[in-house]
């Protein structure tokens, strides 16, 4: 009755899934999270319900929840929009992080330092150029050695990281140091940070400006066009001609000098200074934004929403319901489980041992 | 087959089902519980509740510095249930010297709390954006300066004179270097003492100044090599710290640091200890003397109670001793020299009542000289202190002009090992 040579589950591959059992699928992973993070609530004692309520009413109920929640959003879409293109080309680029925080040392120098010398709006102009080109150039560096010996960008990036946040350690205890071993740069002058707009800072208008941007670039330019190609194929790409270590780096220094516009906007908008933590995460969870909207820059508005929905409702939950950070960590840590878990069963098909010929087994 | 699995798949849901049934019963029976203290509270004499939020740089499990607050919180919310005033706390724990201390302060004026304050340094300049769109709320920024003297009304800061209570430790420590050259343990200048700093900023530079003064006082002889580890809180770095210090001949340790380690490394080397935030007899039975640490709850029953009778308060606290700010935790009899405990009470009554300074300038030189003039604040914001002269009447005035230790001398017989940081 076994078929010695058949697991019990395999996996096949499936192709054109409808589209209305594609958001099926996805909208049952959703309402799996919710269960799931319903019974964490119930096993740690809280009422499920009033703490998804809290979570909502706490980042979407007040008007000041919402600029936070918004606070939360910019850099991650930023950042979103900034790796859609590597991952795109299939470069994975890990190293936002460091990109975001290097683009944050190059416009912390003109705002520490040229502040009492320009006006503010050039001020800001210069601040954001220095991010952009700090940040491509930082990525530049694996992109260059990827192309030229064919180095892992995936260790390269990531290890680029650590560097950079160890130069601007260096920098906090150091040279741009403020009060003798606080370890504390200064906070910026008044001209140096982004005005705001709506009560939040104007770094949402840049970043939805980038989203129109990256949509455009991905989608109509002769550049999208070949880092689809590279992504799906390097010989193709090769074949027609490409060259696809120039591509490759072309690609890498947009991506890093939009990361690093993102730590001009991160370090001037939010925190007016410049601290070794200015990336915080962004860079990783970024990857998961990018990843969720399958790198369409629009949807990367809606999940990166979603995800300061939840950071910022956990944050209310521990204030007013009393719940570990670390259980809304968790539940943060389920949603996205869920949500990239679902992607692959529209991708995938399970097959259960003996399922096709059900009738003459039983 | 497939029945099998299916039905393997049922009963695994079943048993998730009553998992789930369970717990609503216990999520149902528990929320009642929760909700009739409040209750009765309402339904009896009409107490004043002060709302009170408090933004921590960690959370209690460092057994260090935010475990302090949390003592102090404990401690204030029982002393002021006494007078009739239910302090609801609302804390955060683990928040970030960047924008998401700035998010936590906004949370919790939103949240409707009447007064907030801040545990961390680096937290001042974040707060400092949100107080002003909330008038009616107060900000307290722990052990920084900026709020004191800025034009806002609702914004305070506070401190304790924690050097009372190093000079305390340093005299404990001191007796028992001098107990062991008079018992021929040690030669009177192998009185060593080692101490474990986070950074050379001026709150540690205060710190181990005066708990080396307090050594002197009793022990002349004595010397001391300061290690910075660049960091406030690195269990690990602590310990190394202490380790090397213990290889470079120290015999006594101290530390302005989180972590327990340097007590356990000292015990480790066979030198001894003492202390800061916490009691650390317990995991160095036989190193740990003594430590010192703030006693938060006098600063938060002040500020607390003024919210609640609806008075302004200080914008700049600083008591020590005093006021019972500053406290010693428990001397470990066992292995302090002989007297310590009649010393200690002696030196704290001095303390206390201002017979004894502990920077008096005639204790200690700078490259060789008296210290005459040292300026206090700075004013200019270039980081360099340029106003109000700290020495005066014989001694260095430290917390005097601002709750915020200002002292940063490098006097002779503390050598740095490190500056670095």
């Amino acid at each position: 009755m076994h078929e010695p040579h058949s697991p019990l589950l395999r996996l096949a591959k499936r192709d054109g899934m409808p589209r209305g059992q594609v958001w099926a699928i996805r909208l049952g992973s959703f309402a799996a999270a919710l269960l799931i993070s319903a019974l964490i609530f119930l096993i740690m004692g809280h009422n499920p319900l009033g703490a998804f309520g809290t979570m909502v009413t706490g980042s979407l109920g007040k008007k000041t929840a919402i600029r936070q929640t918004v606070r939360i959003a910019i850099p991650l879409l930023g950042t979103a929009l900034a790796i859609a293109p590597c991952f795109k080309m299939r470069f994975w680029n890990i190293g936002a992080e460091g990109q975001i925080t290097a683009g944050a040392v190059g416009a912390s120098y003109f705002a520490l330092f040229w502040a009492d010398k320009l006006p503010q709006v050039p001020l800001l102009i210069v601040m954001a150029v220095a991010g952009a080109i700090c940040g491509g150039l930082w990525a530049l560096i694996p992109a260059f050695f990827k192309a030229r010996w064919g180095t892992n960008e995936t260790l390269f990036t990531l290890m680029m990281n650590y560097i950079m946040i160890g130069v601007v350690k260096w920098l906090q205890g150091g040279p741009w140091e403020g009060r003798p071993g606080s370890q504390i740069i200064p906070q910026f002058d008044d001209a140096a940070v982004l005005p705001k707009v709506l009560g939040v800072h104007c770094g949402w208008i840049i970043v939805l400006i980038l989203m129109v941007f990256m949509f455009v670039y991905m989608k109509y330019t002769k550049q999208g066009y070949e880092i689809a190609v590279i992504g799906e194929s390097e010989n193709t790409a090769r074949y027609a001609g490409m060259n696809v270590g120039k591509i490759i780096m072309r690609t890498m220094f947009l991506s890093g000098a939009i990361a690093g516009l993102v730590g001009f906007i991160v370090s001037s908008g939010a925190d007016n200074t410049l601290h070794a933590g200015v990336a915080a995460g962004v860079g990783f969870t970024a990857i998961t934004v990018a990843w969720l909207a399958q790198l369409n820059p629009f949807a990367m508005v809606a999940i990166s929403m979603l995800l300061a929905v939840l950071e910022k409702g956990a944050s209310t939950l521990e204030t007013q319901m009393a719940v570990p950070a670390s259980i809304s960590d968790i539940i943060t840590g389920i949603f996205l489980f869920c949500m990239l878990g679902c992607e692959f069963f529209i991708n995938y098909r399970l097959i259960v041992r003996g399922g096709h010929k059900e009738g003459a087994a039983q | 087959m497939k029945k099998r699995l299916l039905a393997l798949l049922l009963a695994g849901a079943m048993t998730f089902g009553l998992a789930a049934c369970g717990n609503t019963d216990l999520g149902s029976a528990e929320s009642p519980s929760g909700t009739t203290p409040a209750g009765t509270e309402t339904g009896g004499e009409a107490a004043k509740t002060v709302k009170v939020g408090l933004i921590c740089i960690g959370d209690e499990n460092d057994q260090g510095y935010t475990y302090n607050f949390i003592r102090g919180k404990e401690a204030v919310t029982e002393a002021l249930a006494a007078k009739g005033i239910t302090v609801d706390w609302e804390v955060k724990y683990n928040v970030g010297e960047d924008s998401s201390c700035e998010e936590a302060n906004i949370e919790l004026a939103e949240a409707g709390c009447d007064l907030i304050i801040n545990n961390s340094f680096g937290f001042e300049p974040y707060m400092l954006k949100v107080a002003p769109d909330y008038p009616e709320i107060e900000f307290i920024s722990c052990t920084n300066q900026a709020s004191a003297v800025d034009e806002l009304e609702n914004t305070h800061n506070a401190f304790a004179n924690i050097y009372e209570g190093r000079y305390l430790a340093g005299v404990v420590a001191g007796m028992k270097m001098q107990e062991m050259i008079d018992n021929g343990e040690i030669t009177a200048d192998q009185a060593v003492i080692g101490y474990v700093g986070a950074y050379s900023f001026a709150e540690v530079i205060s710190g181990f100044t005066a708990y080396y003064l307090g050594a002197k006082s009793v022990c002349p002889s004595v010397t001391m090599k300061v290690q910075f580890v660049g960091s406030w809180s690195d269990a690990t770095l602590e310990g190394n710290a202490a380790q090397a210090l213990c290889d470079a001949g120290c015999v006594m340790i101290s530390q302005h640091s989180d972590n327990t380690t340097p007590a356990t490394a000292a015990q480790n080397a066979g030198a001894f200890h003492t202390g800061y935030n916490n009691d650390m007899i317990a995991v160095a039975p036989e190193a740990s003397l003594i430590g010192t640490r703030i006693d938060w709850s006098v600063y938060f029953e002040y500020a607390i109670e003024a919210v609640a009778n609806g008075e302004s308060f200080e914008q700049d606290w600083c008591h020590g001793m005093d006021e019972g700010a500053v406290v010693m935790t428990p001397l470990n009899e066992e292995i302090a020299a002989a007297g310590t405990a009649d010393k200690l009470a002696e030196v704290e009554e001095q303390l206390r009542s201002g017979a004894l300074q502990v920077f008096d300038t005639s204790t200690f030189t700078v490259e060789g000289a008296e210290l005459t003039t040292c300026m206090a604040l700075d004013t200019d914001g270039d980081f360099v202190a340029d106003s109000e002269e700290a020495v005066f009447d014989g001694a260095f005035h430290e917390s005097y002009f601002q709750s915020a230790p200002y002292f940063t001398a490098q006097i002779d017989g503390i050598e740095w090992l490190n500056s670095a940081y």
